[in-house]
């Protein structure tokens, strides 16, 4: 197992012994030695209201330091890069119930601290179950069979895409562009998700320029098929993107998801779209980044479905990220043509545009919360 | 959602909507995420404030920001995306609970493990007021027919209207709901705008925005200086005549009653061109405000507060007939009541199209009756000779609410029930 180290045992000493005064007014604080024999010593917690502890790491490695309920594993607090040597501080309004620091120094197993009970029925600031690493499993195999599945369609549509510019029917192109584009923008692809095929799939022309050969993916060919290329000129580029797609597809049983990935890409899909698609930034002709945005909801949907049993009982702001999804994507919907076209973000009305932008913030700032609380942690 | 989590700390759009819970906790079991602030530090504040402005009351009959001027200042223009009368009231009550914090200080609740920081950061791990006025007014376009309040449109705001030097922009104009941040420090202003905005996403939406300074009086003793190098806004009518002159009165003819106690702003932006500027003579400068650049003393004086006596100098011998000061107030009865109450702040942001610095002014004014005071001042102002040197650009009318009483008061009460 791991490495324990026995350095600065004296100051581990001294700390256990720190004095630890009653801290109820306001801004007592209270120093909370921990090394890796002792996880806070003999500390105490006179009664609830506020406090604040300075948690110094007498030890020689960092570490994290979570205060818990020993009982529960509740996580009322926790710090997550405390260095050696160094302070940090700790704040919450504590309430009646049990604590105790939890400390993780790195190469050094878990040590929980002795356990401090504060009586009576003071509300406190609440304890949240942590999601563990085996909560994720679930998630992660799942979130990798529903990208799968759609690698597995998009590499037909990829095909379909590449057989209409070979054949010079572009008007058909076109439509098939846009099916095969918004089922990749569908897999949360945000973020190098995909590493480099993502810059291949679906890479913008920033830093190379539009008209640089190297620059190649969805994002190209729509530059060429809205721009009047011919079917010539764009063959070698749907014919490299249909290679790539079926590419990515062979690769990726053996990608990982990071399992805190799972969480971040909650928002951070939509932190995309906000950026890249109602800015208008990457519309390369089409006019349908209103479409993409559409295609990373569902995304985002997908991920949200998959922790919803660990958000749950977590996050009671849940009901508002799904309220505010659903006005975000009536504001979205409206904006599909009746001949099939979308509404490019540049020929939006001030109110429309002021009305999206206002419901893709909202849901942000409700989604970002998720991102912590859906970070794997220790049980 | 529904439960009260309404908190000094922390409050946002459609978060609380049963509110008024100070310190209040989600009900229902569910884990830690209403916010527990956390009590005042003495210490940390007073620390904090070294150097800093003191913090201005934020409640009272009216709201700060309208007496005081800070140095730097943040005025924004939102457009409301509030689906309905019911949001709208929520979107006020939120910025009402943001403000009350802000103008207060003290330290941003934590989260533990439930969410990104409650609390930007900029200003440290204790917010400071540093002065901070917030000041929120509302805009003609408030009143169409999206919330229902269409009878309630106060007599005198109508849309800006445009005077014969102007070169309005219309994205630049206007607005739903207009907010002026003001404090002692630039990082202060900014902090409470990511924090109003952030706790407000869904409810409204930037439209235009201009940040302001006003430099310190140079030499001291004086009054700030605009971009033209004159000082600004020396002789404004004193408070005791706020009752005539600034406050909506209750029982105004016309006036909803909601209004009282509120004051209309108009905020102008002014380009100058400084450069243009620079090439002129100074004693021309000083016939076109009738002021002297140097000591800020009108031409015909010795003393800065000094009242001209515009009686004594009937063919604008020393001080022209159409000298900026003049013309704006004659100083006669007859245009005693068309007196306005100005705050401007100088804005710098860039350049030109030909390389030239984008500096000017953001003129605000507060007044009783838009066109009494400020329409009758800029109408007598056609046509003077400043006009060649400055180009108004943007701007709007709006209506500062009535001050937020007390802690249970929020802004538009009046308004909205």
């Amino acid at each position: 197992m791991a490495m324990r180290k026995v350095s600065l045992l004296t100051i581990a000493l001294l700390a256990a012994t720190a004095s630890l005064t009653a801290c109820g007014g306001g801004g007592v604080s209270n120093t909370i030695s921990l090394n890796n024999a002792s996880c806070g010593g003999a500390w105490t917690l006179a009664k609830p209201g506020w406090h604040t502890f300075d948690l110094y790491n007498a030890n020689s490695v960092g570490g994290e330091v979570d205060l818990i309920d020993p009982k529960t594993g509740g996580i009322y607090a926790e710090v997550d890069q405390l260095g050696p040597g160094t302070t940090q501080t700790m704040s919450l309004d504590v309430g009646s119930g049990r604590y105790a620091f939890r400390c993780l120094f790195e190469d050094t197993d878990p040590l929980t601290g002795r356990t401090v009970t504060v009586p009576g029925h003071v509300k406190g600031f609440a304890a949240t179950a942590p999601v563990t690493y085996n909560d994720l499993l679930g998630p992660d195999k799942a979130y990798q069979a529903y990208v799968a599945t759609g690698l597995r369609t998009l590499a037909g549509q990829a095909g379909t895409l590449d057989s209409d510019v070979q054949h010079g029917n572009l008007a058909a192109a076109r439509r098939d562009w846009l099916t095969a584009h918004l089922t990749y923008e569908t897999l949360g692809a945000a973020y190098d998700a995909f590493g480099n095929f993502d810059d291949e799939i679906d890479g913008r022309a920033d830093a190379l320029g539009v008209t640089n050969p190297k620059w190649t993916g969805f994002y190209r060919l729509e530059y060429g098929l809205w721009h009047g290329q011919p079917a010539s000129e764009l063959t070698p580029y749907a014919n490299e993107l249909a290679a790539d797609v079926r590419s990515l597809q062979a690769a990726w049983p053996t990608m990982e998801i990071p399992l805190i990935d799972i969480g971040l890409r909650t928002h951070e899909i939509l932190e995309n779209a906000l950026e890249f698609q109602l800015t208008g930034h990457d519309d390369y002709g089409s006019g349908t980044t209103l479409a993409t945005t559409l295609a990373n909801i569902q995304g985002t949907r997908e991920l949200l479905s998959l922790l919803h049993p660990l958000l749950v009982t977590r996050y009671p702001g849940l009901p508002a990220v799904y309220t505010w999804l659903d006005r975000l994507q009536v504001l979205l919907e409206a904006e599909h043509q009746p001949d099939g076209t979308w509404v490019p973000v540049s020929q939006l009305s001030q109110s429309a545009s002021q009305a999206i932008d206002a419901a893709c913030g909202q849901v942000l700032e409700e989604l970002a919360p998720i991102a912590s609380i859906a970070e794997p942690r220790n049980a | 959602m529904g439960e009260a989590d309404e908190h000094p700390g922390r409050r946002s759009f459609l978060r609380g909507i049963a509110g008024g819970v100070a310190g209040g906790v989600v009900a229902g079991g569910a884990a830690g995420y209403a916010l527990h602030a956390p009590p005042p530090d003495p210490a940390a504040d007073t620390a904090a404030l070294e150097g800093r402005l003191p913090a201005v009351p934020f409640h009272g009959k009216h709201q700060p920001g309208i007496v005081q001027q800070q140095p730097q200042t943040a005025v924004v223009s939102f457009d409301t995306t509030a689906g309905n009368r019911a949001e709208l009231t929520d979107l006020f009550k939120t910025i009402t609970s943001r403000a009350r914090f802000l103008t207060a200080g003290g330290t941003p609740p934590p989260v533990g493990i439930d969410g990104p920081s409650s609390d930007s950061g900029i200003l440290g791990p204790t917010v400071v007021p540093d002065g901070l006025t917030v000041t929120l007014g509302v805009g003609p376009t408030l009143f169409d027919d999206r919330y229902g309040l269409a009878s309630r449109l106060p007599a005198h705001l109508t849309p800006m209207r445009s005077f014969p030097n102007d070169d309005l922009d219309p994205a630049q104009c206007g607005g739903d709901l207009i907010l002026q941040l003001s404090a002692g420090n630039t990082d202060a202003v900014l902090h409470a705008l990511r924090d109003i905005a952030r706790s407000t996403r869904g409810g409204m939406q930037i439209n235009w925005r201009i940040d302001g300074f006003r430099g310190p009086a140079r030499p001291a003793g004086t009054v700030p200086r605009n971009m033209l190098g004159f000082m600004d806004g020396i002789l404004n009518p004193p408070m005791s005549e706020a009752k005539d002159l600034l406050w909506i009165q209750p029982g105004t003819a016309g006036e909803p009653e909601w209004a009282a106690d509120g004051s209309y702003i108009v905020v102008r932006l002014i380009r100058m061109f400084v450069e243009f500027w620079d090439r002129v003579d100074v004693y021309e400068q000083q016939q076109m405000f009738g002021r002297d650049r140097a000591t800020g003393f009108p031409l015909d004086a010795d003393s800065l507060y000094a009242v001209p006596d515009y009686a004594a100098d009937p063919t604008g011998a020393v001080i022209p007939i159409n000298a900026h000061m003049r013309l704006a107030n004659p100083r006669t009865p007859q245009t005693a009541s068309s007196r306005i109450y100005r705050r401007a702040w100088n804005y710098d942001r860039g350049i030109d199209q030909v390389g030239d610095l984008d500096m000017g002014l953001i003129f605000t004014c507060f007044q009783q009756d838009i066109q009494r005071q400020f329409e009758a001042v800029q109408t007598r102002l056609i046509g003077e000779p400043l006009v060649d040197y400055i180009s108004p650009f943007g701007g709007g009318y709006f209506l500062a609410l009535p001050g937020v009483r007390d802690t249970a008061d929020w802004y538009g009460r009046a308004l909205l029930t």
